[in-house]
């Protein structure tokens, strides 16, 4: 009797640690808290205190990025965070980040698909400066026809240092110009060599004036303040800001539903052939990004994910695979990509990699695959929100591309209560050969290099 | 089990040069002719002219609390506990790295580190993965110069398993001979894709040519020859050698208390027994000698330019000084080559220099890269820059920007608990007094503008460069001569060979 009770135990608990095994409230995370001010010009102003260090973040979001281009204009929103740094009224050229760093800050700027982001960290004590040099770049840039040739130049040597010269630079352009027929996710943030050339100092005017107004800017604060401080310094440098003379334009063109399997066979002078596979996924915040994204942890995610099982560990076919979402404001493309090593069949890599997204469709994923991509969803969770320059990151992610600040702290519980069923669904929805793009990118001159044992 | 807790100590906050630093600002902010004419400012309203606004009143700057304690088996602890986010970072330092390889074994550190999670304990690799996975947990491996390393971050419930694994990863590997070829064949893989990238290879070359055959210029990632002739007797005896707790440094980090994270450590760690670590006998590095080498790759666009020499070891009386005139060349907060090769010239994306300081030597290295057609030239800027840094007195204004910079930014160093503890380890792990840690503001200005000028005029020697540029050679070599650079070597990218003399495959050969 006792003996089968011991057992009966042993069993329930590993009943539990298989199927229950629930995240506990020890690890639920801290609530990123946070204020949301709309000051009257219609520049929203999020704030988040935290103390520990006498340093503060702050973060202007204008809500442009790569898909607010005009057709022949690619590249032109990154080309334009270039030229934010080229002086205002009160600023001069080239002045803005050596200022920052003179009081030992940090300044800098980036542009995606979907926005143009400034940020600097810098001393605490330094916050009125920082928030009266983003308003005055915000207010009166100077624009300058000779910095707009000269920097123009720069943005070029960017685009050879991060895409044209490095072996597989060139990759993810080739991605999206291929997945995408119309949408502008098709053409890469950094744009043509064409394109670039052929941007005028009007299109510079016309960008200013359209898009970097008060109601398309959101302001993070993130940091060591003192609340009342900070709303007065706000109102102070940004409230006279006037509002823009016409609305911000959301005319995006919309992606057509794909009817038919897509397969593109290319080369590239780079040392292992590419076997790419996408699909198209629903928009970042849409309820199935969710289970869309457990399946992104599932295969991809650690040395147990099924991607890096299949195609590198076991089988040795790729030197690395892996796939990623792109997870934007609008609906983009799930990829998954494999070099292909030495002496391994590009067939069979595609082949492989295609099993693993129909293996989803029909049989889904296991209840312990799930718990899994839960519990790495809480890591990337906590140590995504463990620095304030993250915490800015966070806090203007949920309000410009989710459009719902709740999603900030509240997109945690959402992603817990994904079930079996809804990754099975959304498999089955999306993962569907109609709106399968399969490329291969071979290296050039064709002979692939044999290294038989 | 020794146990000493270092106190925080004030940092006075302020700048030092903020009375000073006020004036300047405004000055860059207003420039020095208030009227523009040129540009257009695009105005949205009468935009008022005016002087940037006062810094509110600073906060003290304290270095954060931390401690060191010992196991009795000579493992150093550093603890540094912060309760922000639930989350727990145990990260692992043994002393030996890829200068550690013994001669024609190169990579034997780098696949030693790889091959730890790849089976340890009575776990096979696909355990430990399903493991860490599973837990949300995520581990790393690999080698560096001078050391290897082990992390792990766990959710604070799950410290004892990441204990658990960390302790089987460093003390007891398999190192599985089927887990040994997987692992060098994607070694081998990932070398045939760095042979090809133009930047890594620039990065080899710049460092075979300053430390010569000195452990620090081979190649840490191996070659085909030796990667492919490693045995597993390789990797278990470099394990036997080095991985010993008192040739060991861990740090537990995050959402844990001193008596917790001890308590794990003593559990998982103090039974491992210690060894006899040998002394690594290294020979001083060759003298800098000018040299170029043209390394030729057809499809490029872009040049890699790297052009540097040997400096001096992390443990140097004169670290401080010669760090900050490499800052001045081409470090965060000044950066003269920046300055020139971009602003001023359009010419490149980025440039900088670094000051990379090991345990028995260290280099100065310049990089930039730039369009194939503007090689010449951008080489000639850098070379300037260093004889400029040689011979002209930094001026006052120019050493305070940068030392304003370093003395500002220190709080935003020790924003994050495993930045503290990064920070606490390097002291420890060069042998650096730790209480030098909260004195850093003090340690910047004591250098001044005469100390950077003895300084540089011993260890800058701008006649005696080393330089690497990979790049499409036939269009750009016909300019080099024009800027003091007509001799050089040429070597195609795919017969570039570290272990040679003279850098380059013999054809038809193969090397013994």
């Amino acid at each position: 009797m006792k003996k089968l009770s011991i057992l009966l135990l042993a069993l329930i608990a590993a009943a539990v640690t298989i199927y229950y095994v629930p995240l506990q409230a020890a690890v639920r995370p801290p609530k990123l808290e946070y204020q949301r001010l709309v000051l009257p010009n219609g520049m929203v102003v999020i704030l988040h205190q935290d103390k520990s260090t006498p340093i503060v973040h702050v973060e202007l979001w204008y809500h442009v990025g790569s898909k607010n281009e005009k057709p022949g204009r690619t590249g032109f929103a990154h080309f334009f965070e270039h030229l934010m740094f080229k002086g205002s009224r009160n600023v001069e050229p080239e002045q803005h980040t050596s200022i920052i760093a003179s009081v030992g800050g940090q300044a800098n700027a980036y542009t995606n698909e979907d926005t143009t982001v400034f940020w600097q960290t810098i001393p605490a004590q330094y916050l009125p400066l920082v928030l009266w040099m983003e308003a005055d770049r915000m207010a009166s840039l100077r624009i300058d026809q000779n910095t707009f040739v000269t920097e123009r130049e720069v943005v070029k040597e960017e685009r050879r240092m991060r895409i044209e010269n490095p072996p597989f630079g060139l990759l993810n352009e080739l991605i999206t110009f291929n997945a995408f027929d119309v949408h502008p996710y098709k053409h890469p943030v950094i744009g043509s060599m064409t394109d670039l050339n052929a941007a005028t100092i009007d299109d510079v005017r016309d960008f200013y004036k359209t898009y970097y107004v008060p109601e398309n800017a959101t302001l993070m604060i993130v940091g060591d303040f003192d609340t009342d401080t900070v709303t007065n310094l706000v109102n102070q440098y940004f409230a006279r800001v006037p509002k823009a003379a016409k609305p911000v334009p959301r005319d995006i063109p919309v992606e057509p539903q794909h009817t038919k399997e897509k397969r593109v066979t290319l080369e590239q002078p780079w040392p292992l052939p590419a076997i790419v596979v996408t699909y198209h996924v629903p928009y970042n915040g849409h309820p199935d990004s969710y289970p869309m994204f457990v399946m992104s942890k599932t295969l991809s995610d650690g040395q147990t994910s099924r991607i890096y099982r299949k195609l590198v560990y076991d089988t040795g076919l790729a030197l690395t695979a892996f796939g990623s979402s792109s997870f934007l404001e609008q609906p983009g493309i799930f990829s998954a990509v494999a070099l292909v090593n030495p002496g391994k069949s590009p067939d069979d890599v595609e082949k492989a990699l295609i099993a693993e997204f129909d293996k989803l469709k029909t049989a889904g994923i296991t209840e312990r695959e799930l718990q899994r991509a839960k519990n790495q969803f809480a890591r990337d969770y906590v140590v995504s929100r463990l620095s304030i320059k993250e915490k800015a990151s966070q806090l203007g992610h949920a309000e410009v591309i989710q459009k719902d600040m709740a999603s900030a702290d509240g997109e945690f519980d959402t992603f817990l209560k994904v079930s079996l069923d809804d990754v099975k669904r959304v498999a089955q929805k999306y993962f569907v050969p109609e709106g399968r793009m399969v490329m291969r990118i071979m290296p050039r001159g064709g002979v692939v290099e044999k290294v038989e044992k | 089990m020794t146990t000493k807790t270092v106190l925080a100590l004030v940092l006075f906050g302020g700048l030092s040069g903020l009375v000073a630093a006020t004036p300047t600002l405004t000055e860059k902010i207003r420039g020095e002719k208030p009227a523009r004419t040129r540009s257009e400012v695009q105005q949205r309203v009468d935009w008022p002219r005016e002087n940037p606004p006062r810094p509110l009143p600073a906060r003290p700057v304290t270095f954060p609390p931390y401690e060191l304690r010992k196991l009795a088996n000579g493992m150093q602890v550093v603890l540094v506990s912060q309760n922000e986010q639930p989350v727990v970072s145990v990260r692992m330092i043994i002393r030996a790295g890829a200068a550690h390889d013994p001669k024609g074994k190169h990579g034997l550190a780098m696949l030693t580190a790889t091959l730890l999670d790849q089976g340890a304990g009575t776990k096979t690799a696909e355990q430990i993965a399903e493991t860490i996975d599973f837990i949300g947990g995520a581990l790393g491996t690999g080698a560096g110069t001078d050391l290897s390393y082990v992390n792990a971050v766990v959710m604070k419930d799950s410290y004892d398993i990441a204990l658990d694994l960390l302790a089987d990863v460093v003390q007891r590997p398999t190192f599985a001979p089927e887990e040994i070829e997987r692992q060098r064949q994607q070694a081998l893989s990932a070398l045939k894709v760095a042979a090809e990238d133009p930047e890594s290879v620039a990065d080899r070359v710049i460092d075979r040519l300053i430390y010569g055959f000195h452990p620090y210029g081979m190649p840490g990632a191996g070659t085909t020859e030796s990667l492919t002739g490693l045995t597993r007797a390789d990797f278990v005896d470099f394990h036997k050698k080095y991985f010993v707790p008192n040739n060991a440094l861990i740090a537990v980090v995050g959402d844990i208390g001193a008596a917790e994270a001890m308590a794990g450590l003593e559990k998982h760690f103090g039974a491992w027994k210690p060894g006899e670590v040998p002394a690594l006998a290294v020979t001083e590095p060759p003298d800098a000698t000018r040299r170029v080498i043209v390394i030729d790759k057809k499809d490029a666009v872009q040049t890699e330019i790297r052009v540097g020499h040997i400096a001096i070891p992390r443990k140097h009386n004169d670290y401080e000084a010669i760090d900050q005139a490499v800052k001045i060349l081409g470090g965060e907060g000044a950066n003269r080559l920046q300055q020139v090769l971009r602003s001023q010239k359009q010419l490149t994306y980025g440039a900088s220099a670094d000051l990379d300081t090991f345990k028995w030597a260290g280099a100065v290295i310049a990089e930039t890269d730039t369009q194939t057609s503007n090689t010449a030239e951008a080489l000639r800027v850098v070379v300037d820059e260093f004889t400029r840094l040689q011979r002209e007195r930094v001026s006052d204004g120019e050493l305070e920007g940068a030392q304003d910079y370093m003395v500002g930014h220190f709080p935003l160093t020790i924003e994050v608990p495993d930045a503290i503890a990064t920070q606490v380890l390097n002291q420890l792990f060069y042998e650096l007094p730790v209480d030098e840690l909260p004195k850093y503001r003090e340690r910047v200005l004591r250098v001044t503008p005469d100390e950077i000028q003895r300084v540089a005029r011993w260890f800058i020697r701008p006649s005696q460069l080393s330089i690497v540029l990979v790049g499409d050679a036939d269009k750009f070599v016909n300019d080099l001569k024009g800027v003091g650079f007509g001799t050089f070597e040429r070597i195609p990218i795919d017969r570039v060979d570290l272990l040679s003399v003279d850098l380059m495959k013999r054809q038809g050969a193969t090397r013994p």
